[in-house]
């Protein structure tokens, strides 16, 4: 039989090219590496240095191949991971020759010379690329038989990573993510030859590089738990993790990082019931394969010793006593029911909730207070905010603002928002886009952050509180970035400090409409996002409709099961509103989640109101400020104990499920449930499925979605003028503080940036302020102190970060914006 | 089958009387086992006491039964126990889930865990054939200190690991007994 | 459960218990339960070489109603179960187990459905016996320890209390230690961790210790 030959010719299309690797025909997009020609054939190329998301380097030679060009080969193997495919090439991978095989072997056995045999003992061992690869491509048998180079060991890169040099095999992917991703250069490779080694600033003379400031102090990279991930032998190594144990003991679980609004996808990993480390997931929608020092590393908070594990109530004494579910639900049922009936209650829910347990307490707040007064913004607030997230924010999607459009976007305008403590992920995709995109990164901010240096942004400084004249005078003032925000893929980035400065979200949308850039809301804590949606808001409802919406109530009173007209109409108080309302007794019971008063736009009036309300009913994982105050306590359950979803900043749904089992602890959604059933309710939030699936089926979406006509009418405030002898300040919390998410982590709290006072020159001259010295911010509520730092913040401005480590609202009472006093010297 | 075959079965019996007894009268008189035999687990010191377990858990993971249970802990400047960085805080072994197959011996990187004789371990308690470290880590012997103390014997780990003969007999530990695990480490 | 339970704690009642613990514990009489490896070395130590009968226990009883002595030597199936509690029932009183092997004991390495993780979920153990097999003399070693024990069981409740009232504890030294000969006493506890001459030891589990990390 005879077949009619098969046209081999297959086409090329446009960008591509066509080789031959291993003997088969290939077509690879143009600028495609060798290295990932091969992989997508099923042929793995052993490889260290090679990162997908790294530069590549061909620092450790592994990926050695034979390559033939024009029919003429190369007189030596090549390393695979840097070079890219052309057309007619002919290549050769370990599969199909032996060349490349025995340059392989080779070079394997050149890198095992220095490497200690001490896999048994390594946090690598059983997860080592150099263990595998040295099991898969390597020589049974070594032929040095002298002594290996040692170093004293470990040294340390910072508090949290450890580097053991004799393990390295100088792949640089560390000093390659630290340079090209994050950008705090601060390791390096030091000496030449066979002493060359990674080393730090403290191991090596270079301190003018860039790798620090100023004032020569080493920079604390957020990033910097990265390197430990993409080590492939072990090199580095987590302090809190190191020895601890190994990976073939531990059970690893997919969950969602719960720190900020960034929704990384992280693993964690535990054994004997507790999480022994945390590793960022591989998302590439979402964080890619990052994560931050504190996603990584804060999560001990969960196995506190002072961890709320029983229910506890106040007895006539006036202490917190152990008691029974029973009991404690009994007294916090009687006395909110007799709440309702009075005065009401309100709900402060806080920023750490799931949207199972935020929507619990929407319906906890709806149907058993029947109140609307309920908030998840633990933090300054205002009304103006509420109705831009009512017009631009609640129901949006990926599909509005992503990672993936920030990527794209040619200009990125961050308002009132510090990328790198906010929300690190976000200045990640940034600094990715500026980088290999050219995305052009605007800051409306104070100073020349780090963010935006690393995001190689412009700076459109303002005073703190001018934020909104600055977003108006961008169409005067800024010719270029107006332009820029005019093209199609721009965006807007509002974090949620711009709460703090009036008509600032007025301007933002004024700026929007005459642009058409899309605005997205970036707040920092990782639970408003999805509070916001459950309706845990004093004017909306799940979904986002507005609560005074008649028919958008009547729809959930039936999908809740509720007797029509018995949703409360009236739009409810928000935090502050709440707050004042329990000090002056109009409010009889407060119900509180995750709740820090420090963080609170008044943390002295917010005490206050907690010690002068009848009723406070505490849901913890720890003692806090509200459980001093609290009548009954009940003991929830952190995120690695239960299942939930995070929304994250761009409206992405970030499920999670449970990582350790039979604790016995109980999430929000549960415990509110079974306190409803107390008061002859029922929320059908038993577990976080069924309040997902509860949500999903009642969430009414608002009928008029669009901008809000009173937010163009609302002019942006103009600054007030600072008297005499005052400056005014700029203030936010950065990424590592004392948060009481952080807390037992004595080696993160190592990496945190110094709280210092930045101010120009010029201010401090005026102020009698030296440099180098300690100054003193003050009102006639407190002061603080601090060292300064000079910095080109605008004159008469200084900043201080809002936890350093005492609350500034807390000291002070006053929050970014307000007019402080500035003096030399400590007060 | 002959006639005289069952005179023959008491033939045997008979001569028997006549032969050496065979009976060891042990809880009398005892007859040690073979030298290599596995008997109960000690932990071991180096010549200044300090402990050479280093918390790595090698040994619990190389047990089939699941019979060791061991954490780690940091070596501190103030409270040292072993030479480096850790040490093992918590050392656990359950006798009755070990059987003494030396798996965990073998695992054993720095030769802290080794097996001695002694096997009369019966108890009527369960919790105490749970042996704690205290239970296994070996006498101090001439020379030693109890843990915790600072490395007496060098700068570094390493010290401890490549002269450790050199440094017990510098120590005085009396010739014969071994801070090694056996006479065999001396062949090794 | 008779008579000694409504009796007085006196002198002659103690002297009637010392008595009787004398005659119960050198005619202990093993009931048969060899169930696996273990079983081979039960054997041997009832033949020639150890020669269990120098303690009155030569005979292995077939009949459970004429033994007093369990001796549980191997892994106890889920289906061996029901049958060995049976066999115990049928003990007559007094009766004692001894678990033999870390496989009766706590399952060893048989972590699984299959295997009793321990013999004392089905009957109560008086003796634990580590050991994979434990080797004849530590067999021996257990039987004496068990020895020691009957020797000293109060006779009724009332015996009992006096006795924990005195504070009394039972010390388990090693056999060969308890039972050595004043010459040859100095040559064994050179032999003997220092820390288990006494037979009593400071193990517990320390618990605390666990939940503090």
């Amino acid at each position: 039989m005879t077949i009619a030959p098969e046209n081999t010719e297959t086409e090329v299309p446009e960008g591509h090219v066509k080789l031959v690797v291993d003997g088969e025909e290939v077509i690879a997009p143009e600028g495609e590496l060798l290295i990932r020609t091969a992989e997508r054939l099923g042929t793995v190329i052993p490889r260290f240095c090679d990162h997908p998301l790294l530069d590549p380097a061909g620092a450790c030679r592994q990926c050695l191949v034979e390559v033939e060009m024009n029919g003429r080969p190369m007189p030596k193997p090549q390393a695979s991971c840097t070079m890219t495919v052309a057309d007619g090439m002919v290549v050769k991978t370990q599969k199909s020759s032996r060349v490349a095989e025995k340059a392989q072997e080779g070079v394997m056995e050149l890198l095992l010379i220095n490497h200690p045999l001490d896999c048994p003992i390594c946090d690598k061992g059983g997860e080592c690329p150099l263990q595998n690869q040295a099991m898969a491509h390597g020589r049974s048998t070594s032929r040095f038989v002298d002594t290996k180079r040692t170093f004293p060991k470990p040294i340390s890169i910072s508090t949290q990573v450890l580097l053991d040099r004799e393990r390295c095999v100088l792949c640089q992917r560390c000093t390659r993510f630290s340079d090209q991703i994050a950008g705090d250069p601060f390791i390096d490779l030091l000496e030449r030859g066979v002493h060359q080694q990674i080393g730090t600033a403290e191991t090596a003379d270079i301190h003018n590089s860039a790798s620090h400031t100023s004032s020569g102090t080493p920079f604390q990279s957020y990033f910097s738990g990265n390197t430990i991930q993409i080590c492939p032998v072990g090199a580095l190594t987590s302090a809190a993790y190191r020895f601890r144990s190994r990976p073939f003991d531990l059970v690893s679980s997919p969950s969602v990082c719960e720190h900020c609004s960034s929704g990384c996808a992280l693993r964690t990993d535990f054994r004997r019931g507790k999480v022994m480390r945390r590793l960022a997931g591989d998302d590439p929608d979402v964080n890619e394969e990052w994560s931050c020092d504190k996603g990584r590393f804060a999560f001990r908070y969960a196995a506190a010793k002072d961890r709320i594990r029983k229910p506890m109530v106040r007895d006539e004494s006036g202490e917190l006593v152990e008691a029974s579910w029973t009991e404690a639900l009994r007294r916090a049922a009687d006395a909110l029911v007799a709440a309702r009936e009075s005065n009401g209650a309100g709900v402060l829910t806080g920023g750490r909730l799931t949207v199972e347990d935020a929507y619990a307490y929407t319906k906890f707040a709806r149907i058993t207070l029947r109140s609307n007064d309920i908030d998840f913004r633990a933090r300054p607030h205002s009304a103006e905010e509420l109705d831009f997230l009512a017009s631009s924010v609640v129901g949006t999607t990926p599909e509005h603002v992503s990672y993936a459009s920030l990527e794209k976007a040619s200009a990125v305008l961050c308002v009132a928002f510090e990328p790198e403590d906010e929300s690190p992920i976000v200045f990640l995709r940034l600094r990715k886009a500026a980088r290999d995109k050219g995305t052009k990164v605007f800051h409306i901010g104070q100073w020349t952050t780090s963010s935006v240096r690393k995001t190689f942004g412009e700076l459109l400084a303002c005073e703190p509180g001018g934020e909104a004249a600055a977003v108006d005078g961008i169409a005067e003032h800024a010719k270029d970035l107006d332009a820029a925000l005019s093209s199609d893929d721009a965006v807007v980035l509002v974090g949620d400090r711009a709460a703090e400065v009036p008509g600032l979200f007025g301007a933002v949308t004024r700026l929007a409409e005459r642009t058409g850039t899309r605005v997205a809301w970036v707040p920092r804590r990782a639970g408003e996002r999805g509070a916001l949606e459950a309706g845990a808001v004093p004017t909306l409802l799940p979904g986002g409709a507005p609560v005074s919406d008649a028919s958008a109530r009547a729809t959930l009173e039936t999908s809740w099961g509720l007797d029509s007209g018995t949703m409360p109409a009236e739009p409810g108080r928000d935090t502050a509103a709440m707050l004042a309302a329990a000090a002056s007794g109009e409010l009889d019971a407060l119900v509180v989640g995750g709740v820090d008063p420090d963080d609170l736009p008044d943390p002295a009036a917010a005490r206050e109101a907690l010690a002068n309300v009848g009723f406070v009913l505490s849901l913890e994982m720890r003692p806090s400020a509200v459980t001093e105050h609290a009548d009954v306590v009940l003991p929830i359950a952190p995120v690695d104990e239960k299942t939930g979803t995070f929304l994250d900043w761009e409206g992405r749904v970030r499920p999670f499920s449970i990582t350790l089992e039979g604790t016995g602890a109980l999430p929000d959604c549960r415990v509110l449930d079974t306190l409803a059933v107390e008061m002859d309710a029922d929320l059908f939030t038993q577990t976080a499925q069924a309040a997902w699936s509860d949500f999903s089926r009642s969430r009414v979406v608002s009928a008029h979605q669009g901008s809000n006509p009173d937010q163009h009418s609302r002019p942006a405030a103009s600054t007030p003028d600072t008297p005499d002898g005052t400056v005014r300040l700029a203030t936010w919390r950065q990424l590592i503080d004392n948060g009481s998410l952080q807390v037992e982590e004595p080696h993160l709290a190592g990496t945190a940036r110094d709280a210092v006072l930045r101010m120009s020159a010029a201010t401090a001259e005026r102020h009698g302020v030296t440099r180098g010295e300690r100054a003193t911010i003050s009102t006639e509520r407190g002061a603080l102190t601090l060292p300064v730092e000079f910095t080109d913040l605008p004159d008469d401005v200084v900043w201080a970060p809002a936890r350093s480590p005492e609350s500034i609202r807390s000291v002070l009472g006053a929050g970014h914006g307000a007019s402080v006093a500035l003096s030399g010297g400590a007060r | 089958m002959g006639m005289f075959d069952p005179l023959k079965g008491f033939g045997v019996t008979f001569a028997t009387m006549f032969k050496k007894v065979v009976t060891e009268q042990y809880p009398e008189d005892f007859y040690p086992s073979a030298p290599r035999w596995h008997g109960r687990h000690q932990l071991n010191r180096h010549p200044d006491g300090l402990e050479k377990c280093v918390g790595c858990e090698l040994c619990a993971w190389a047990c089939p039964a699941d019979a060791i249970f061991v954490e780690g802990a940091d070596n501190t400047e103030e409270e040292r126990y072993s030479p480096g960085e850790r040490y093992g805080f918590d050392y656990q072994i359950n006798y009755l889930r070990c059987i003494g197959c030396g798996l965990c011996i073998e695992a054993c990187p720095t030769r802290s865990l080794t097996m001695v004789n002694f096997y009369e371990l019966a108890d009527d308690d369960r919790r105490k054939l749970i042996y704690t470290k205290e239970d296994l880590m070996a006498p101090l012997l001439p020379g030693m200190e109890e843990p915790p103390h600072p490395m007496r014997l060098g700068e570094n780990e390493q010290d401890y690991y490549v002269q450790g003969p050199e440094l017990a007999r510098g120590r005085g530990v009396p010739e014969g007994e071994t801070v090694e695990t056996s006479k065999e480490e001396a062949i090794q | 459960m008779g008579l000694e339970e409504k009796l007085p704690s006196g002198v002659l009642l103690a002297s009637v218990e010392k008595l009787a613990n004398w005659s119960r514990q050198s005619s202990l009489w093993p009931a048969t339960f060899g169930l696996a490896c273990c079983a081979i070395e039960m054997m041997t130590s009832g033949g020639p070489r150890y020669d269990l009968s120098r303690f009155g226990m030569e005979v292995f009883r077939a009949s459970p109603r004429q033994a007093d002595l369990m001796i549980v030597a191997g892994r106890v199936s889920q289906k061996m179960a029901p049958v060995l509690r049976q066999i115990y029932d049928q003990m007559s009183e007094p009766k004692w187990v001894l678990s033999m092997g870390v496989c009766a004991s706590s399952g060893g390495m048989f972590n699984n459905y299959a295997i009793v993780q321990g013999v004392d979920h089905i009957v109560p153990v008086d003796m634990y016996l580590p050991g994979c097999p434990p080797r004849p003399e530590m067999l021996i070693d257990a039987i004496m320890k068990l020895h020691e024990k009957i020797k000293h069981e109060p006779m009724g409740p009332n015996r009992a209390k006096l006795k924990a009232e005195k504070g009394e504890e039972l010390a388990l030294p090693p056999s060969s230690v308890a039972h050595a000969s004043a010459k040859t006493r100095d040559e064994r506890l050179r032999t003997v961790p220092p820390n288990e001459v006494e037979g009593k030891r400071s193990s517990t589990i320390p618990l605390q210790l666990l939940e503090e990390r």
